[in-house]
């Protein structure tokens, strides 16, 4: 871990508690936890300081990691450390692959800049592992090959898949120029096409910035004392990050409270699904707040088209009612009900549906949705025994977040390490996943869930409450423990 | 004891279900009474016990279904147990079908953006499989062990 950038993440935290006049160790003693979960981010400080010395596996075969994003390269790192003699490649086209994509509602929120969230994927390749600057096009399970855009032609007998998911903006009507993105890399095709529209989305490091310059300018034009509709949308795909589509709203909102401004401007949310979260105890957390902030929301409806110039965003409407005596059920019917819906806009925040990259979805690894299909607990292609998926790509519930991958990235290492020894698969990943929600700028409710589809906290708080603290710990000690202990391999 | 049973014939060809309107009636001995009593509440556990066991399907082809060999059949209600779901479920089916059938058949549902038509074709797919474990196909075999009075 790199201490230097600790100290210096503990110096701006205890600039910034003293000014509220408290020290660390007052604000510590506020959260009920301790020094070190403070800044590790609860459980995964014992997990870090348990773990220096691993087991050491003198398997051998050739690893290779297609995607070298979060996922991938923490599992490259934490690989290194657990084999004798690692031979392991990632293969990765983005310069910027590892950068701190939970970063990216701080920058729309105008807390940090892009530059605190950008990574070099080249500083964080692992001392012996060799790194392809290329992107996969091809996969060939059958032959334990995969071809790259250059042509080459790389074997393994053993393959991590962790390419992430790509935005589908090409799919929203009115937006076809923009095409599909990443969150990180080159995605000038889709600011080109919002340009200055009040358009905007922080799914892309570079939107994220663009967000903050409009939401900066939508909310001046409220102080202004025009009334201004502030629009946010949640597709009809998974998304990374469920809660990631409300903390736009919440910053959104804080800003326009601290420019004075609120009362002319209207928020409303709409997801497509039936619920604000999945979890019923944040669900209902969020229903107060939303209604507390004076939101609005209307349930079931996606966006499917963007206007432009007239600033419409048309949404596909979806309600149920109560159909005909089903004779053979002896019960109801249900009827799927919809019609489209025009929402006149000043500023539009999209959450982009979601989807799995072409190349992944259209060869032998993929299913019919996309996806890869692994077995959920294991992370083992459900067909072929060798490979395996983490992150984003994996078809599992609730798994696209860092906190998911850094659950996901210790089962796949344990895991894959017994395949090569041709033992049985000792570790099971359980669904854990968390959402720090920032509800306001200086608040967070820390939502910790796994598939049990209740609240698992790490720390002794009470988890509906909205706490300055993992605001700090938002802030403050996340981001040194994604980048300096997962993406060693230890945390 | 007698327990109330209603089937549905199944049509290969069309790969389609069709109820049998009649309601038929078992008479069960002590020992089955028991086993009965035990597995009620577990619907499935009850629907295997009847599949599994002679005396039931020796029951069907003398008295349900005479001179059916080759026939398949389903038990669509046994009492007040509806199995109808497993044959008839649709995608506009009721809620209570679907949180049967995502507990059965361990679908992840999440509600906060996945919508409800693509939960029930999820349920689809896998009613495909479930459905052939229920077929029941009458062969030719063994009938002495009935063990039961029937009516009709």
């Amino acid at each position: 871990m790199d201490y230097k950038y600790i100290n210096k993440m503990l110096a701006e935290m205890d600039k910034d508690l003293s000014s509220k006049g408290l020290s660390r160790r007052d604000a510590m003693k506020l959260a009920g936890i301790s020094g070190a979960s403070l800044i590790m981010g609860g459980a995964s400080s014992a997990e870090a300081s348990t773990e220096a010395a691993p087991a050491v596996s003198t398997a051998k075969g050739k690893i290779v990691i297609v995607g070298g994003g979060l996922a991938g390269m923490s599992t490259a790192a934490r690989l290194t450390l657990n084999l004798a003699n690692p031979d392991i490649t990632v293969i990765e086209p983005q310069a910027l692959s590892v950068s701190y994509q939970p970063g990216q509602t701080l920058v729309a929120g105008g807390i940090w800049k892009e530059s605190d969230i950008a990574y070099k994927r080249d500083d964080f390749v692992p001392s012996g592992v060799k790194l392809i600057k290329d992107k996969v096009i091809g996969f060939d399970p059958n032959n334990n090959k995969v071809t790259t855009a250059s042509g080459e032609v790389v074997s393994y007998d053993y393959l991590i898949v962790a390419t992430g998911l790509q935005l589908d903006f090409e799919r929203i009507k009115g937006l076809e120029a923009a095409g599909r993105a990443y969150s990180s890399g080159d995605n000038s095709k889709l600011l080109k096409v919002l340009g200055d529209s009040g358009v905007c989305s922080i799914y892309t490091a570079e939107g994220a910035t663009k967000t903050w310059e409009q939401m900066q300018k939508y909310v001046a034009q409220a102080k202004s004392g025009k009334k201004t509709q502030f629009v946010f949308t949640d597709p009809d795909t998974p998304v990374k990050c469920g809660g990631a589509p409300k903390k736009i709203v919440y910053l959104t909102n804080s800003r326009l409270k601290e420019a004075g401004a609120r009362e002319n401007a209207e928020l409303t949310y709409y997801p497509n699904g039936g619920l604000m979260f999945g979890i019923p105890e944040y669900h209902d957390a969020i229903l107060e707040q939303f209604k507390r902030e004076g939101f609005k929301w209307h349930y079931r409806h996606n966006l499917v088209e963007v206007e432009l110039e007239n600033k419409i965003a048309v949404f596909d409407s979806k309600w149920q009612e109560k159909g005909r005596w089903d004779p053979m059920m002896r019960d109801f019917e249900v009827i799927g009900k919809h019609e489209k819906l025009r929402v006149p806009y000043d500023f539009l925040h999209i959450t982009p549906p979601q989807i799995a990259p072409r190349e992944i979805a259209e060869s032998d690894i993929g299913s019919a949705g996309g996806w890869i299909p692994v077995n959920k607990e294991t992370l083992q292609h459900i067909k072929f025994a060798n490979i395996f998926a983490i992150g984003d790509i994996a078809q599992v519930p609730m798994g696209k977040t860092g906190g998911s991958v850094r659950k996901q990235y210790k089962v796949l290492v344990d895991n894959l390490i017994a395949k090569m020894e041709g033992k049985k698969m000792p570790s099971k990943y359980a669904g854990y996943t968390v959402c720090p929600l920032i509800t306001s700028i200086g608040t967070v409710m820390l939502a910790e869930f796994d598939w049990t589809v209740k609240p698992t906290p790490s720390f002794p708080l009470d988890p509906l409450v909205e706490r300055w603290v993992f605001w700090l710990m938002k802030v403050y000690a996340l981001k040194p423990m994604t980048m300096y202990g997962m993406l060693s391999g230890r945390a | 004891m007698q327990v109330k049973f209603e089937f549905v014939i199944y049509d290969e060809t069309l790969d389609k279900f069709e109820q049998d309107d009649n309601v038929y009636l078992l008479e069960l001995n002590d020992e089955q009474i028991l086993t009965y009593n035990l597995l009620k509440d577990k619907d499935l556990y009850l629907y295997n016990w009847f599949q599994e066991s002679e005396f039931f399907i020796t029951w069907i082809k003398e008295n349900v279904y005479p001179q059916s060999i080759g026939k398949k059949i389903a038990i669509s209600v046994i009492d007040d147990i509806l199995f109808l779901r497993f044959y008839f479920f649709k995608v506009t089916s009721g809620d209570i079908h679907y949180e049967y059938f995502k507990k059965l058949f361990d679908i992840f549902h999440e509600a906060n953006w996945q919508d409800r038509e693509e939960v029930g074709e999820q349920i689809l797919e896998r009613l495909l499989i479930k459905r052939r474990e229920l077929i029941i196909e009458l062969k030719e075999g063994d009938t002495k062990d009935s063990n039961s009075k029937t009516s009709k």
